[in-house]
């Protein structure tokens, strides 16, 4: 307990030290977080938008006259990436076009008998699931046409694929570039420290009580710098969303509290655990090797 | 703790041999000089004892403990038994005195009132209270001497090793200080010093290692020393 008490007050001493440092550790870590939160938010709102255009992509099978569709609906049903299928019979597909049409109904029914085919309604999960079922119902011979909405689709999921691969590749750089940043401040507060570490090393501090200080260091920095960084991204995303409501109100942005709060709680995570590994890392290198016997 | 050298031989890539083939057994509460020219290997083997080196052949036990085999993780727990006063001192140049002997028993995890009442009380005893608040430049280079000192004795430790602790300071200064490692003797710690003060060595007649160019040379037991009376 004293031991952490003590661990608490060199973490303090160390960060004023150095403090032109800290903050600048503080500040590069906020703005790299803030543009992995950004852009992983505008991935979010982007993979939301297609997946609520997604909930109304139908695929529509339309067989040949005559034909039943039993052997595409037992082929469509064990398709995993179908989430509902519904055949529709030549009876139901009248009944529903009297209700579209009115009137002029009667028109489609004076030749005396049903003009309509059987039809198959089918849902997919995503977007680009659509072309590869497309593939599939084309070669059934019973099979007079498929109608779905291509281009969008195909565009729908390149566009949300595209923002995907960029988010995760600003994710990977913004981690390495915080990471390195983090890690070398805590190497140089080790180094401005090297006589008294190797001074209680060898009166017989352990790894432990030396290290605290470094890594409660660095986990102020990854997570300071996180805090900072939702607070500007809240501050920009309550802005945006304003935007979006007056000018695009189309769009679908999200709002879901919950999910934001998740989404920040998880950068803050993020940022805490980065700066607790890297300065566990600087501060153990250097004291396995102080404590090699020669 | 009693302390066992058996075949001990320390050499330096590439071939500096700092030691060489040394048998030495120092019981418990014992008080050894360790002499010998410069470069004799005197550093070496104090270091040896706290476990900054590892002999090249050769055992040393400490207590129970072979130092071989002594891990990374009970190293620490070894060394709070081991009370080093270092030849350059080591001490931390931007702490003061009172905090350069606190921080030996922070480390251990001492709560912060004992800290301050033992800290206090060693650094009476080396005589530098009135120097308590002062940083080590600000010091003589013998009240520097007693700082290393009362830090080595903090923690109350069973073996102290002191590697010159008179060197560069008068006969007055010398003799306060042999009177504070008899005293730390006195109380039933293993004490060995190293030294190059011939006056000292035969003013204050103690047990007697000498190393020449890295070999047991002499050992002699000679008549103990008790300060003022003591018996
Ligand atoms: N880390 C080291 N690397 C290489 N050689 C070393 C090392 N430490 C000591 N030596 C060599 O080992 C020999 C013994 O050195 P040591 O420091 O033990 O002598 P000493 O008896 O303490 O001398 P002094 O009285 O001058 O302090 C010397 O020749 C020295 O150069
Ligand atoms: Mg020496």
């Amino acid at each position: 307990m004293a031991s952490f008490k003590y661990a608490l007050r060199d973490t303090f001493r160390l960060i004023c030290r150095h403090w032109g440092l800290s903050i600048l550790t503080l500040i590069t870590a906020a703005s790299v977080l803030y543009i992995l939160g950004f852009t992983a938010l505008f991935a979010l709102n982007v993979r939301h938008m297609v997946s609520q255009i997604e909930g109304g992509l139908v695929v529509q099978v339309y067989m040949k006259k005559g034909e039943k569709p039993d052997d595409v609906y037992g082929k469509v049903k064990t398709n995993p990436t179908v989430t509902s299928i519904r055949a529709i019979s030549p009876e139901e597909a009248l009944d529903r076009l009297r209700a579209k049409l009115g009137n002029q109904a009667r028109a489609v029914t004076l030749m005396g008998e049903n003009p309509l085919p059987w039809s198959l309604e089918i849902q997919v999960q995503r977007a680009e699931h659509i072309t590869p079922l497309v593939r599939d119902l084309v070669v059934f011979p019973s099979v007079e046409e498929v109608i779905y909405s291509g281009k969008l689709v195909e565009r729908l999921s390149t566009i949300s694929r595209a923002s995907a691969g960029v988010s995760a590749t600003i994710l990977v750089l913004a981690v390495i570039i915080s990471a390195l940043v983090i890690f070398n401040t805590i190497r140089i507060a080790i180094y401005s420290r090297k006589e008294e570490i190797e001074v209680m090393l060898l009166i017989g501090a352990t790894k432990t009580y030396i290290s605290l200080p470094f890594v409660f260091q660095g986990m102020f920095l990854g997570a300071g710098g996180a805090l900072l960084a939702v607070a500007g991204l809240w501050a920009t995303y309550a802005s945006a969303v304003n935007a979006v409501r007056s000018t695009l109100a189309f769009l679908d942005i999200i709002v879901n509290q919950q999910i934001l709060l998740q989404f920040f709680l998880l950068l803050f995570a993020t940022g805490a655990t980065m700066g607790w590994m890297c300065s566990w890392l600087a501060v153990s290198r250097f004291t396995s090797r102080a404590l090699r016997p020669r | 703790m009693d302390i066992r050298l058996a075949g001990v031989t320390k050499v330096f890539e590439p071939d500096i041999v700092a030691l060489e083939d040394i048998y030495l057994s120092i019981d418990k509460g014992e008080f050894v000089y360790l002499v010998g020219t410069t470069g004799s290997g005197k550093t070496t083997l104090l270091r040896l004892i706290s476990r900054e080196y590892l002999p090249t052949r050769g055992q040393i036990t400490v207590g129970d403990v072979n130092l071989r085999k002594i891990g990374r993780g009970r190293l620490p727990f070894y060394r709070r038994d081991v009370g080093v006063v270092f030849q350059d001192y080591k001490l931390l140049p931007n702490l003061t005195v009172f905090e350069n002997v606190a921080f030996v028993l922070e480390a251990m995890g001492i709560p912060p009132r004992v800290v301050q009442n033992r800290a206090n009380e060693v650094i009476d005893q080396v005589g530098l209270w009135r120097r308590r608040f002062l940083k080590p430049p600000q010091l003589s280079g013998g009240e520097q001497q007693r700082v290393a000192i009362a830090r080595a004795m903090a923690n109350s430790p069973s073996i102290f090793l002191a590697d010159e602790p008179t060197g560069n300071l008068d006969l007055r200064t010398s003799e306060e200080i042999m009177r504070l490692l008899l005293s730390i003797n006195a109380a039933g710690t293993t004490v060995l010093v190293a030294t190059h003060d011939q006056y000292l060595v035969d003013a204050y007649r103690q047990r007697l290692v000498e190393l020449h160019n890295g070999r047991l040379k002499r050992d002699e037991r000679r008549g103990r020393y008790f300060i003022d009376g003591e018996l």
